[in-house]
């Protein structure tokens, strides 16, 4: 399905929100102004823009530990400052601090944030699919997961169940090739890892996960699919991490070369190409773009730099809700 | 109005009030629907509300997961664990998940869900079926665990865990299920994170929970005959404990025993010790005592099984040695 000009402008602007905010969260873990690790997603912009640009904010999110670019695009224009002051521990930050980069959520967009555990919240997104049923409405789930979850025994409890039940639920499976230093094909048999969906009859596609305009066309017929109740689908969409598992990882472990082919198929470059070569848009408009976007970014990162820490002492708020802890 | 009932029928009752009462509570397990549960807990619940009594494959962490998501979209789950064993298969759930969901989101959702876990040992079934699991979840901040001793104890802490917005694991001794006792057959909540003082004593602390609270009765009936005064701490929470009842009672009498189904290294019985240490050191007139399984699995023969549960003849002596030192 092509996009409309306008469509995938908007969608371009997206993914070169996420690139830069990826970027300017690199700067600031490497100059260790960042505390902690960080989970870069340079290179899979696509997949993350395109699903969160099919969802509406009343759909159930929950993004994996590299899903720094579905959380923000997710999230309000307001609070996009916020995604990026939780990354470095600010009492700003959209989690007061608690959370950091593997736990920035937006309950306001239903995002519900990651959870530092593989193959976690591929069963707690059972819940939020469930809920839609319970209460006889259309909104949808989708779970963001990688090849390395799938790993984990929690899948098929959660795909078996989602199948039994007709939940809806959408099993994003963005194979970026790698879990930490292991290929997926020597810790899977399958040469796809879609196959898996096929046990359970489940509709299942391995897509370009770098085409952010096939990742629209399948994300949304899986979606029209779920909000009529029909059941899960997954996908899985093919893609690349140009760092390394995290920020300071060389990635020695990848061929040489290897890299530089996947730079070949860049999911900005793709779109930028599509938009100039069939949409006719010019230099100056895509520079315009990013001088938007750069603005945008400066405003997150001073937002982020400028934020106070957060009390240390607020570190014993919320463990219960009706009951306190002691402090020190 | 009160009548005698079992601790089964009470803990069916209070789900039964608490769905009349709630739409948003549903229960769901392995064979928790048409069958009405391993232990008959769910009767008659799928025949009420065939849409809110689910039977799932054998998925705990299916089970444990779906019920953090619902719960964190407003519902009310009330799971099912059919052994306590199994929650190995859903710890991640209930310790990274559960437990932490309110924390994460900052007071603004958390995961307003119930565990029922049956726990305990002596119907032979051996060491897969029969263990008492609450050591494994007591360091977890942000999970409630919750151990009724009687049928009224049942109803009332079973209704006060799905109205309460904490995770709670609930665990049901199955011991405890065909003992009856009075039950108010209206709605009635005990509050949650309180001990209860089952008896006033003054010469020595007896803590036990579950089906070792009947131990300390007898005990204390049969220390009350040689003149010895017993006062019974019934935890009702075990985590987070009361501790402020306990200390009292223990700066009152001076000796502490406490009696619990369980191996004895970590046990609850090694915090209220360690707790008494650090804040009571001076009150105490004897050194604390506990009265515990053996540190192995629950095997399955039944002399062997009677021997590595804890003993009542130990609570006695036990009594003994505290009066004696």
């Amino acid at each position: 399905m092509a996009l409309s000009k306008e469509h995938l402008l908007k969608v371009y602007e997206d993914m070169l929100l996420i690139r830069r905010f990826e970027e300017e969260v690199e700067v600031y873990a490497k100059n260790g102004t960042i505390p902690g690790f960080i989970h870069l997603s340079i290179g899979q912009e696509a997949a993350q823009a395109g699903v969160v640009d099919v969802l509406k904010d009343t759909d159930y999110k929950f993004p994996d530990h590299r899903g720094h670019g579905a959380i923000v695009l997710s999230s309000k224009a307001e609070d996009r400052k916020r995604c990026m002051s939780e990354i470095f521990a600010k009492a700003s930050g959209i989690n007061g601090g608690r959370g950091g980069s593997m736990h920035v959520h937006d309950l306001s967009v239903r995002n519900m944030g990651f959870n530092g555990i593989q193959g976690s919240t591929v069963v707690t997104a059972l819940g939020t699919a469930f809920n839609s049923v319970y209460r006889k409405n259309d909104d949808v789930t989708v779970v963001f997961m990688g090849d390395g979850t799938l790993g984990e025994g929690t899948c098929h409890e959660s795909m078996n169940m989602s199948a039994t039940w007709k939940l809806p639920l959408i099993y994003v499976l963005i194979n970026n090739h790698y879990a930490i230093s292991t290929h997926y094909t020597e810790s899977h048999p399958q040469k796809q890892l879609s196959t898996w969906g096929l046990g359970y009859e489940v509709p299942s596609f391995t897509i370009d996960g770098n085409d952010i305009e096939e990742v629209i066309e399948v994300t949304q017929k899986a979606v029209d699919r779920a909000r009529k109740g029909e059941g899960p689908t997954l996908i899985e969409m093919m893609s690349y991490r140009w760092q390394g598992h995290f920020s300071g990882d060389p990635a020695a472990y990848r061929p040489d070369g290897e890299l530089e082919a996947w730079k070949e198929k860049d999911p900005l470059k793709i779109a930028k190409e599509r938009l100039q070569e069939k949409h006719g848009v010019t230099a100056d408009e895509i520079k315009a773009i990013s001088e938007r976007v750069e603005v945008e970014i400066a405003k997150y990162v001073k937002f982020s730099l400028e934020s106070p820490v957060p009390k240390p002492e607020d570190a014993v708020k919320y463990v219960y809700t009706d009951r306190e802890v002691e402090g020190r | 109005m009160a009548r005698k009932i079992s601790f089964s029928k009470a803990l069916n009752e209070a789900m039964i009030q608490e769905m009349e009462r709630d739409e948003n509570v549903f229960i769901l397990g392995e064979d928790v629907a048409k069958m009405g549960g391993d232990f008959g807990i769910t009767s008659g619940i799928w025949d009420r509300w065939p849409n809110r009594a689910f039977d799932t494959a054998l998925s705990e962490s299916a089970i444990t997961g779906l019920s953090c998501g619902a719960s964190v979209c407003g519902l009310r789950p009330v799971a099912e664990l059919m052994f306590a064993d199994f929650i190995t298969v859903c710890y991640d759930q209930l310790v990274n998940n559960a437990a932490k969901l309110n924390y994460m989101y900052q007071g603004e959702a958390s995961a307003q869900m119930v565990v029922r876990a049956v726990t305990g040992g002596g119907i032979r079934c051996a060491y897969h079926h029969s263990q008492c699991i609450e050591p494994w979840l007591m360091n977890i901040p942000g999970l409630v665990i919750v151990a009724p001793a009687t049928p009224y104890e049942a109803k009332g802490l079973l209704v006060a865990s799905i109205r309460n917005n904490n995770p709670v694991v609930f665990l049901e001794h199955k011991h405890l299920y065909n003992i009856k006792g009075e039950v108010p057959e209206e709605l009635y909540e005990i509050p949650l994170y309180e001990a209860h003082v089952e008896r006033e004593g003054t010469d020595i602390t007896i803590v036990a929970a579950m089906s070792m609270l009947k131990f300390a009765q007898k005990a204390a009936d049969e220390m009350a005959a040689k003149g010895i005064s017993v006062e019974i701490v019934n935890p009702r929470t075990i985590f987070p404990l009361d501790k402020e009842t306990i200390k009292e009672s223990v700066a009152k009498t001076g000796r502490l025993i406490v009696v619990q189904e369980g191996p004895k290294v970590m046990g609850y019985g090694a915090e209220i010790g360690a707790m008494l240490g650090e804040e009571l050191f001076e009150y105490l007139k004897a050194p604390i005592k506990r009265v515990t399984s053996l540190d192995t699995p629950v095997p399955f023969a039944p002399g062997m099984e009677d021997y590595v549960l804890p003993h009542y003849e130990d609570v006695i002596t036990a009594c003994n040695e505290v009066m004696a030192y």
